[in-house]
């Protein structure tokens, strides 16, 4: 308990330090900003104009899709406010021995990670996803009730953390490889499977993102529980929390084997 | 252009295809997620032509389509390699004292070095997944072999669109000249060149007005209107009138492109340079 205490006072510490940072570049932050907002706004174009043709697709309503496109704005958004310096393990600190600093303080490492910087862009994925939600809902696509917000609440946080696994488990690879940032960019990509329903592929890949690399986890899966009557949630929502405890304690086990096989880069 | 030219900047060429060789892995890598995209669209537009009645859409039919997709993604692979990563890293790093020092031109030989990207992409592995296409094409789709016309017309229009999408990255990296962040700007450029270019959708599928827009931007003739070439979809004057198009943009965006570089030579302050 009292080592809890202690983290969440670093924790603070940490966060009001990166919103020193934070204030003094105002202008990359809503350059930032803006490049996540529009790179979003495309792909709902992309969806108005092809519902322009169609009425509807695999059987979906547009507004449908656009609530598991927003649906899978959040927990990527989440994930990637809270943990975007997950990827300079994988690019940098590895390779160029920056890791050092972390191993010499008495703390935790993957807390040292993760503190160390808030991704503020990510605030545009959040705006979009809830924005997209909140269109969808506006035209009806689903009833809501006390439940259901729940366990939507239970969903963000676990399809967050399945987005935090996969992260750590390929960086953690840069402990022997030295740079993992193109697999984990790779990894990372398949999530862009999941904004869509997955049954429009083919089986290989279906199976790959929703077993392999749990993606369809994150978004289409939980979506549809809410979308479609007659889905339990725990065959949808219950699997999703398994996998992202399952899948944070292998990457967890694997990001703190690597720390042992870290060695410094010589000067 | 005196015959010399070619010796001073044929080097950054192939320097720049000797260092993609060597950093082999991450580049195959590279080439498999840029294939998610292309997937990811044909899965898509699978399932809107299955939902849809007319089986046209926005004036292509369904086997279209697919050329379209993996035609897009050819395209793209070569056409997308731009110049602001240099620019980047030279204002960065201060290296660009460097270049002004020196005899050469500094866009030349950053559109040099871009070009040996492009001659590797299209080793590697544009020609390639083109080769699977046509294949594809005959014993799947049973459609004919793309005329011999029609791919050197192609392979001539996706040249310009190259030289294109290069002068007009040069005048965007000039923004890393007045902005550090470039990270948020490159997103918003790829979000609006994807969407703009006919990457993500068809430019006949946007409403007649937006398309009467469009002909005054140039990013359709950086990918739609090659990709449209290789579907056979101009001819005679309308053909002409296209390719005449891709000449404009790129003798427009060169000489932007030297204004905005003497304008902002003029106030470049190096640290320490």
């Amino acid at each position: 308990m009292k080592e809890l205490k202690r983290y969440g006072r670093l924790y603070k510490v940490f966060v009001a330090q990166f919103f020193k940072y934070l204030v003094q570049s105002k202008a990359d932050f809503f350059i930032g900003l803006m490049g996540f907002f529009l790179t979003q706004a495309a792909g709902i174009a992309f969806l108005y104009l092809v519902f322009e043709q169609i009425p509807t697709l695999a059987d979906w309503t547009l507004p449908q899709l656009i609530f598991i496109y927003g649906f899978a704005q959040i927990p990527r958004g989440i994930d990637h406010l809270f943990t975007d310096n997950i990827w300079m393990v994988a690019w940098w600190y590895v390779v160029n021995g920056q890791f050092d600093r972390y191993m010499l303080r008495p703390m935790n490492l993957f807390f040292q990670v993760i503190c160390e910087k808030l991704q503020p862009d990510a605030l545009g994925e959040l705006m979009v996803g809830i924005l997209l939600l909140i269109i969808s809902l506006s035209n009806g696509v689903i009833t809501v009730s006390g439940t259901k917000i729940l366990l939507f609440i239970i969903s963000m946080i676990a399809g967050a953390v399945i987005y935090t696994s996969v992260k750590l488990l390929f960086a953690s690879f840069a402990f022997w490889m030295k740079v993992s940032g193109p697999v984990l960019y790779t990894a990372y990509q398949l999530a862009d499977f999941a904004k869509y329903p997955t049954e429009i592929y083919a089986k290989g890949i279906r199976f790959m993102i929703t077993w392999i690399i749990p993606f369809g986890f994150v978004a289409y899966l939980p979506a549809s529980y809410f979308l479609k009557p007659g889905v339990s949630a725990w065959s949808t929502i219950g699997v999703e929390c398994v996998l992202a405890v399952v899948f944070f304690a292998i990457a967890y086990g694997v990001f703190h084997f690597g720390t042992r096989a870290y060695e410094s880069a010589g000067n | 252009m005196k015959k010399g030219r070619w010796r001073i900047y044929l080097p950054f060429t192939l320097n720049e295809i000797k260092s993609n060789l060597a950093y082999k892995g991450s580049f195959y890598l590279f080439i498999l997620c840029s294939c998610f995209g292309a997937f990811i669209s044909y899965y898509l537009w699978m399932a809107i032509y299955g939902s849809s009645e007319t089986g046209v859409l926005g004036g292509l039919t369904r086997n279209e389509m697919i050329l379209y997709v993996f035609m897009t993604y050819v395209t793209s692979n070569i056409v997308n390699v731009g110049v602001v990563g240099y620019i980047e890293n030279d204002v960065r790093e201060g290296a660009v004292v460097m270049n002004l020092i020196k005899p050469i031109d500094y866009r030349l030989s950053l559109i040099s070095k871009a070009l040996g990207v492009v001659v590797y992409r299209f080793l590697a592995p544009s020609i390639f997944v083109w080769i699977g296409l046509e294949i594809y094409k005959v014993t799947v789709l049973g459609m004919k072999v793309v005329s011999v016309k029609d791919a050197l017309l192609y392979l001539l229009s996706a040249f310009f669109s190259v030289l294109i999408y290069q002068l007009f990255d040069f005048c965007f990296g000039l923004m890393a000249f007045v902005t550090t962040y470039m990270f948020g700007l490159k997103m918003a450029k790829n979000a609006l060149v994807g969407f703009l270019t006919g990457q993500l959708i068809p430019i006949s599928f946007f409403p007649e007005v937006f398309q009467k827009v469009f002909d005054f931007l140039p990013f359709s003739s950086m990918i739609y209107t090659p990709v449209m070439v290789y579907l056979g979809k101009y001819s005679g004057e309308a053909l002409a009138a296209v390719l005449l198009r891709q000449v404009f943009w790129i003798v427009l965006l060169y000489v932007l492109g030297t204004f905005l570089w003497q304008k902002i030579t003029k106030r470049l302050i190096v640290l320490g340079g």
